[in-house]
């Protein structure tokens, strides 16, 4: 008889993982909390550093994903678990070998950096929204006009003890880079401003990426931390900044503030770790065994992990998590 | 009859010494008061005030009051002893009175009496009555041997940590009373007499103690109480115990309006001496309860300002909350001293600072009503966009102070002791003030609310916090908020609350848009949000988790939303919770229709 | 501290000589708050901050130089500070500004 692996989560890192545990003879099922699979992925437009259209990966994942015959549960959430079950929001319990959770994080919510009066101005957006805007073919003002001034912020939700998320969210800063390039296209005209704290270029063809919107695409990074936007008499947005290159207080007014939010880890991440004896790091996500050779380990036998439940992580990486994660779920299954 | 015996003289001597030091201080301290409390004082003199300053020492200094509603086993432990004593050396006094006549008799007579008076035809019904009061002492000196190993029978969690001069003065008066019920057992064990007490165990003695030990026993006995009260008397100048005599003018002086302010006085010596270390201040201390930290609360802050070895890091860790200053049984005015200990360690006059403020004014609008946001608030745009919904709701015409950013209004840099330059801000806020013409003054942050009620000179402007404003427009039905099933709960800021008295206006103004529910600790007994500007000594870390365990007990409440009216205590809470937290303004804004 | 400074040294265009700036103060100010160390120099704090938008008070630069042992007219400038708070709660590292400015001038001042 086949073995059975569950697998939390419907996102890339989930679907990935099932995938590979089919290709390896695996009787794979996926559990997803949302009524469709595809995860934070959906409603993302184009991916760096290739401008790759999100919906093609998504796609192919969802086609391969029905094409394997793999067991998907949609709106179904996890409420417990442990390393040969999980147990169901439902009441409804799942059987198997070992488990993959998959369940990737949470986007930060801006509305608590209420200095960024996210929420509370028009013409204030966050990261998603943008993505979200470009997929829906209409990213304007409020007032539905073409921005001629657009500044993106960096690191909001990230790197922050205020809002007490400590850690760096990895992809923000290409996204930023993306986000500002994808801007420029649409509005050749318009001026972009990237507020940065520090550029993190991590990735293949990252670096490369940054030098091109700055060189290219004439986008302005100004070294520099918003500390409060505030809104004109016009509907336009007024942001603070120190230009700390040039060590003097910067203000200006912009037809749109970009909020670049981070990620941060689920909120029912404690409670699983608690439910199952899993270790999670002071970030909240959940800690592998060790960062090396058990990096998709958890401290639990029979429990793995892939993508970003473990820590912010970009969608190439996910992929390759997942792949190995699945493989070392199916060993422990076998043996 | 004579009334000497060698073992009186260490507490003649004793007695003497404390007399004479403590005569020394109080006059100094009085000289020293500054003109016009000399003023006051003389002027107090003749009025009633004279009275209720005796009503008061009789009801805090004998019978601790204030105590009792602490604990009432707390209250009777420290009644029977302060009571006790006092009935006891009064009824001695009447005692020996009643025995010799109106005669004059020195004062180890009347303490020593029973030693003395054994050729004398006893008197039963104050041999009773001695005893009686003796037992109520011992009874207190009892529990106070009971609070050592464990003091949560009396509602303390934690209790000081004595110095050694205290430790001494403490073991001292611990064995006053056992010695004395000793000493004066063996007199009657020798001689007959006593009540239930001495009597009853002197009687015992002498059934098992043969005559010559127990002439010796009554002997070192005796020495022993003298010694006792000896050492006690000497080192009650220079110990806690102080407390006890200074409490008196301090009760007086209070009575006669005389305060302690932003600058040192000789005044402060009365308060800070009159602390007993009783250590009730250190419970109701967040920074103890969440932290962990020991040394910094009033009861060592007094402590340390007394013998002169108050060290910054102490003196500037302290919330300021005022949670302690609500359990003080004595009333010390311990934010104040405390403030006025950095004024003295920080305060710096510069002429020069702050010359930028000359000619400046970034304010906007006009009206009779001036709106001063404070610094926090722009940080916390949701109040200021609520403010403004709420002006046009009302229809008011506002000057707006600070929108496009202001000079702070002081109370910051004169809570961290720079009194002078202070005055500075204030100085140039007031006269911005006036130079618009207001009448009203509203303000949304609690800080600016105290510092201009209390240190501003502004004649002709009512100073309100946006929460009195905002029931006052209620009132007067120019807003009309509609009443939803929303349920708040409500956290009280410290510079609102226990700072300016405000409670019952913003519970007025949540009751008008949804539910109340009281979290455990409210009103007078609310935490604090532990971010207070007047701490610079705790870490983000640290302010943090006084956040989290505020917040968890604001969420008990089960309530909907956490409602605050202090941008400094919405932005500490909402670190603390992953819940909603709204300010005042806001929730009346959003239940505009 | 000298009872006169004209100016304020940030802007002279000379190196920050480590070789010969005597670190004992600013040991001193960073063993009382290890924190500081965290600054990632982004600014909120100097973008929020009343004075340093009314004056040349620059409270990053500052603190900054005083860490490199540069420490005239430090002092001077520390006092342009109204000690509102504002920096602190913008400050992503959760150092403890106010602290920091009174830290300095204690250890920078004359008392």
């Amino acid at each position: 008889m086949k073995k059975r692996i569950i697998v939390i989560g419907g996102g890339v890192a989930g679907m990935q993982t099932a995938l590979r545990l089919a290709e390896q003879g695996v009787e794979p099922v996926i559990v997803e909390k949302e009524p469709e699979l595809g995860g934070k992925l959906r409603g993302w437009h184009v991916l760096f550093p290739s401008f790759t259209p999100a919906e093609e990966v998504l796609t192919a994942l969802r086609r391969r994903v029905n094409e394997s015959g793999i067991e998907v549960l949609t709106s179904a959430e996890v409420v417990g678990l442990e390393p040969r079950s999980v147990r169901l929001a439902d009441g409804r319990e799942l059987h198997g070998d070992s488990v993959v959770v998959a369940t990737g994080f949470t986007l930060f919510d801006a509305s608590i950096k209420e200095e960024y009066g996210y929420g509370i101005y028009d013409n204030v957006f966050t990261s998603a929204d943008i993505e979200r805007m470009f997929n829906e073919g209409r990213v304007a003002k409020a007032d539905g006009t073409a921005p001629r001034r657009i500044a993106f912020l960096h690191c909001v939700g990230s790197r922050d003890e205020k809002v007490c998320q400590q850690h760096c969210s990895k992809v923000c800063c290409i996204t930023g880079v993306k986000q500002a390039m994808e801007m420029k296209k649409l509005f050749p005209e318009a001026d972009v401003f990237n507020f940065y704290m520090d550029i993190r270029m991590f990735g293949p063809g990252y670096e490369e990426m940054y030098r091109e919107a700055q060189q290219k695409y004439n986008i302005h990074f100004v070294r520099g931390r918003i500390s409060e936007a505030a809104p004109t008499i016009d509907g336009r947005v007024q942001i603070k900044a120190e230009d700390t290159l040039t060590g003097r207080p910067l203000r200006m007014s912009v037809d749109m503030l970009v909020l670049l939010i981070g990620m941060r880890a689920n909120d029912d991440n404690a409670r699983l770790a608690e439910g199952a004896g899993l270790n999670r790091a002071s970030s909240g996500f959940m800690a592998p065994r060790d960062l090396f050779l058990g990096n998709v380990c958890s401290n639990v036998g029979g429990i793995f992990y892939a993508g970003a439940v473990t820590a912010p992580k970009s969608i190439g990486e996910t992929l390759n998590e997942a792949t190995a994660a699945a493989d070392a779920a199916a060993k422990y299954a076998e043996a | 009859m004579t009334f000497y015996a060698p073992f009186c003289l260490p507490f003649i001597l004793g007695a003497a010494l404390m007399f004479l030091i403590v005569a020394w201080k109080w006059g100094k301290w009085l000289w020293l008061l500054p003109h016009r409390d000399k003023i006051r004082l003389l002027r107090g003199l003749p009025t009633r005030r004279t009275f209720e300053a005796v009503g008061e020492v009789v009801s805090e200094s004998l019978l601790h009051r204030r105590i009792f509603r602490v604990n009432p086993l707390l209250g009777y432990m420290h009644m029977s002893l302060a009571f006790g004593w006092f009935l006891l050396i009064l009824t001695g006094w009447i005692e020996t009175v009643a025995y010799l006549g109106f005669r004059w008799v020195p004062i180890q007579g009347h303490i020593f009496f029973k030693y003395f008076a054994t050729s004398l035809e006893h008197k039963p019904v104050f041999d009773f009555l001695m005893d009686l009061l003796l037992l109520f002492v011992l009874s207190g000196v009892a529990l106070a041997w009971g609070k050592r190993l464990y003091s949560r029978a009396m509602g303390m969690r934690r209790t000081t940590k004595h110095v050694l001069g205290d430790r001494i003065a403490l073991s001292a008066l611990w064995f006053i009373f056992p010695a004395r019920l000793l000493a004066e057992s063996t007199t009657c064990a020798l001689y007959g007499g006593g009540g239930f007490l001495t009597g009853g165990l002197g009687g015992w003695m002498a059934e098992h103690i043969g005559v010559m030990p127990l002439m010796t026993l009554e002997s070192v006995a005796w020495w022993f109480y003298s010694s006792c009260l000896g050492v006690f008397f000497v080192a009650l100048p220079f110990s806690r115990y102080m407390h006890i005599f200074t409490e008196i003018p301090l009760i007086f002086l209070r009575r006669y309006g005389v305060r302690s302010s932003e600058k040192e006085s000789s005044y402060d010596n009365f308060q800070v001496e009159a602390c007993s270390r009783c250590g009730i201040c250190i419970d109701p201390c967040q920074l103890q309860s969440v932290l962990g930290i020991n040394d910094v609360q009033s009861v060592y802050f007094l402590r340390d300002r007394r013998y002169g070895h108050l060290r910054l890091q102490v003196a500037d860790n302290c919330l300021m909350c005022g949670r302690c200053v609500e359990k003080c049984p004595v009333n010390i005015d311990l934010n104040t001293l405390r403030l006025n200990a950095r004024d003295r360690m920080r305060n710096v006059p510069d002429e020069r600072r702050y010359g930028y403020f000359k000619g400046l004014d970034r304010s906007s609008g006009e009206g009779k009503v001036g709106y001063f946001a404070g610094c926090m608030t722009l940080l916390t745009p949701r109040t200021l966009t609520a403010m403004s919904t709420i002006f046009e709701a009302a229809g008011e015409e506002v000057w707006w102070a600070d929108r496009e950013g202001g000079v702070c209004c002081g109370r910051p840099l004169k809570l961290a002791g720079e009194t002078d330059s202070a005055r500075k801000m204030m100085k140039y806020n007031a006269d911005l003030f006036r130079k618009h013409g207001i009448t009203t003054l509203v303000t949304s942050c609690p800080i600016c609310l105290k510092v201009f009620r209390e240190d501003y000179d502004l004649p002709g402007v009512e100073v309100l916090h946006h929460s009195e404003y905002i029931l006052r427009l209620i009132r007067a039905g120019r807003l009309t908020p509609e009443r939803g099933t929303t349920r708040f709960t409500y956290h009280d800021p410290c510079e609102l609350g226990r700072g300016s008295g405000i409670y019952d206006e913003p519970r007025a103004v949540i009751e008008a848009v949804g539910q109340l529910l009281e979290p455990a600790s409210t009103r007078e007994n609310a935490l604090c949000c532990g971010s207070s500007v007047a701490n610079t000594a705790i870490s983000d870390g640290q302010q943090v988790q006084i956040a989290r365990a505020v917040a968890g007990e604001l969420e008990a409440t089960g309530a909907d939303v956490i409602v605050t009216a202090c941008p400094l205590c919405k932005k500490a809470i909402g670190r603390g919770t992953k819940g909603e937290v709204r300010d005042l303004a806001e929730i009346v804004a959003g239940a505009l229709k | 501290m000298a009872a006169i400074n004209f100016g304020y040294t940030i802007s002279k265009p000379r190196a920050i000589d480590l070789d010969r700036n005597n670190l004992r103060k600013s040991d001193e100010i960073l063993r009382e708050m290890p924190e500081l160390q965290t600054c990632i120099g982004c600014g909120a704090c100097t973008a929020i901050c009343t004075a340093g938008n009314l004056t040349s008070f620059n409270f990053r630069k500052v603190h900054t130089l005083v860490r490199r042992g540069e420490y005239q007219g430090a002092y001077e400038e520390m006092n342009k500070c109204m000690l509102c708070g504002k920096c602190r709660l913008v400050c992503p590292r959760g150092i403890n500004t106010r602290g920091v400015v009174m830290l300095i001038k204690r250890k920078l001042g004359d008392f």
